[in-house]
């Protein structure tokens, strides 16, 4: 058990779509990684974790869940947002109160508004394959794919709004159709050899902006300029 | 382990590759841009069952194409050659995939759809990501592709060429020739500029660094340049040249200097007009 990797699986709340979709790869999981979870009856935030993976949004008028938060971002080396709700928002952004339990806007976010978060990972859910070979990379080092992950933790809402306002709008699309394929609900749809947006399904689940050739382009090199406005802000003293 | 190229550097500009060659079809019928490799190379594919069909683009009526699932020789043949405008991948690629008579396809396409591809088999982000029936991605060189609507009002207005007349469209050094009506039309490349798609400018990948296979025009007349990024690619490769579908030779360094400035081209242009968007 010592040898290996330890993992933390622990969810936030939500549709449970994500702890699912985990929970399908447990069996092949489990066999590379320490696998700690609260289904398995093993989670522990107190101790020390090499990743951490959560999953869910993080409800900003409860007071225990955002603790909880904090100290998993302690114990843990790498933090990583899994599944749309827990890194950019996903369909949770649409509550508005009113529902019962009265869920409201202002009280979910994205856990990215909470802590630090080294992967968000959008997809609603990701694939059970996902979880597997995203590790696999982190441990592999540095790639395309990684540093976009990576981007994508310093955005608090990614959704087809998005990519119509940058990609499709400013007319940096080139109509390759990713997107369209890319899209859990058929939100998306090909008008002229252009995607087109039906609002009323869009379920904000980032996915076509991390698919789309042109927005990942544009999310890495903000990514960049930011590191680089931080460090400059870190060298004059500033925060 | 897949395969993930980091990004795309100035220091690298043809992406990571374990084998690089100077190809041509061996067979005579092959009509495409450069040495017709590529097709060679889906043809060796086909006939050893290693796939059951291609999906590439195939040219309807001018400029414009559409996606095709080839799944005989003839077809493939009739998909060959170049390509100047964009096919969206509609709808229609993933019903082809998905139906059940399909195991394996090897995909044809640009550097941005192999990006997709790529990141869509590595990273399923859906339970309905339908990639795993592509066996291997092969991506051409591209320099950009046009704003099909923009470039053939331009044609028509100033040069008479009417859209359904075009027959072919080819580059002769810094010339793009077109070919309509048994007429050939010489044009600077800088005056077409205007007409590539805004997207295809900002775009860094000119080899398609995502692709397991890459392949495009070489600068020796008649040849393609071939470029493959991990074993099984390689192996293709070798095995459809031992089989007899492809003459290769390793490419000079010349042929791959060649490439490097090409690539280094788009990166520069890239990196000029990404900084104004952001």
């Amino acid at each position: 058990m010592s040898g290996k990797t330890s993992i933390l699986i622990y969810d936030l709340g939500g549709c449970e779509g994500c702890p699912l979709s985990i929970m399908r790869s447990y069996p092949r999981l489990a066999r590379i990684y320490d696998v700690h979870a609260k289904c398995i009856g093993n989670a522990d935030i107190e101790r020390q974790y090499n990743y951490a993976i959560i999953t869910g949004p993080i409800c900003l008028n409860s007071q225990r869940h955002i603790e909880e938060l904090k100290k998993i971002r302690k114990n843990s080396k790498i933090l990583i947002a899994y599944g749309s709700c827990a890194s950019v928002g996903g369909i949770i952004l649409y509550a508005r109160g009113g529902q019962e339990p009265r869920p409201d806007h202002r009280v979910y976010a994205p856990i990215s508004k909470i802590v630090r978060v080294d992967f968000s990972i959008p997809g609603c859910p990701p694939a059970p394959q996902m979880l597997i070979s995203l590790l696999g990379c982190i441990r592999s080092g540095r790639g395309y794919f990684l540093d976009l992950f990576k981007a994508v933790s310093a955005y608090s809402k990614l959704s087809g709004f998005d990519l119509m306002d940058e990609v499709v709008l400013t007319g940096i699309c080139v109509g390759c159709g990713a997107c369209v394929l890319s899209c859990p609900t058929n939100a998306l749809h090909m008008v002229d050899g252009r995607p087109d947006l039906i609002v009323e399904k869009c379920i904000r689940c980032g996915t076509c902006t991390v698919r789309c050739p042109r927005f990942t382009q544009i999310l890495i090199q903000r990514y960049k300029l930011r590191e680089r406005a931080k460090m400059l802000a870190s060298l004059v003293g500033g925060e | 382990m897949a395969f993930q190229p980091a990004t795309i550097d100035p220091s690298n500009p043809l992406g990571p590759y374990i084998g690089a060659y100077i190809a041509r079809s061996t067979a005579k019928n092959v009509k495409a841009g450069g040495g017709g490799a590529v097709t060679a190379i889906l043809l060796y594919l086909l006939d050893k069952k290693k796939i059951d069909g291609v999906v590439a683009a195939k040219k309807t009526r001018g400029i414009k194409g559409e996606i095709v699932l080839a799944k005989t020789r003839e077809e493939i043949l009739m998909a060959a050659g170049n390509r100047w405008s964009i096919v969206p991948y509609t709808m229609r690629l993933k019903e082809t995939l998905m139906s059940t008579d399909i195991r394996r396809v090897a995909f044809v396409g640009l550097p941005c759809q192999a990006q997709f591809l790529r990141q869509m088999k590595m990273f399923p982000l859906m339970e309905g990501d339908f990639a795993d029936k592509i066996f291997v991605i092969i991506s051409l060189f591209c320099m950009g592709t046009f704003a099909v609507e923009s470039f053939t009002d331009y044609l028509a207005r100033n040069y008479n060429v009417p859209l359904e007349e075009v027959e072919n469209i080819d580059i002769e050094g810094d010339y793009l020739v077109i070919f309509y009506s048994g007429k050939k039309l010489r044009l600077p490349i800088e005056s077409i500029i205007y007409h590539v798609q805004h997207g295809c400018i900002l775009c860094p990948d000119y080899t398609g660094v995502f692709a397991d296979i890459s392949a495009g025009r070489a600068s020796r007349e008649g040849y393609t340049l071939i470029l493959t990024r991990n074993r099984l690619a390689d192996s293709i490769v070798n095995n459809a040249a031992y089989d007899g579908y492809l003459e290769i030779s390793e490419a000079t360094e010349e042929e791959i200097r060649y490439a490097r400035e090409k690539a280094l081209d788009k990166l520069n242009r890239s990196l000029k007009y990404i900084m104004r968007i952001l």
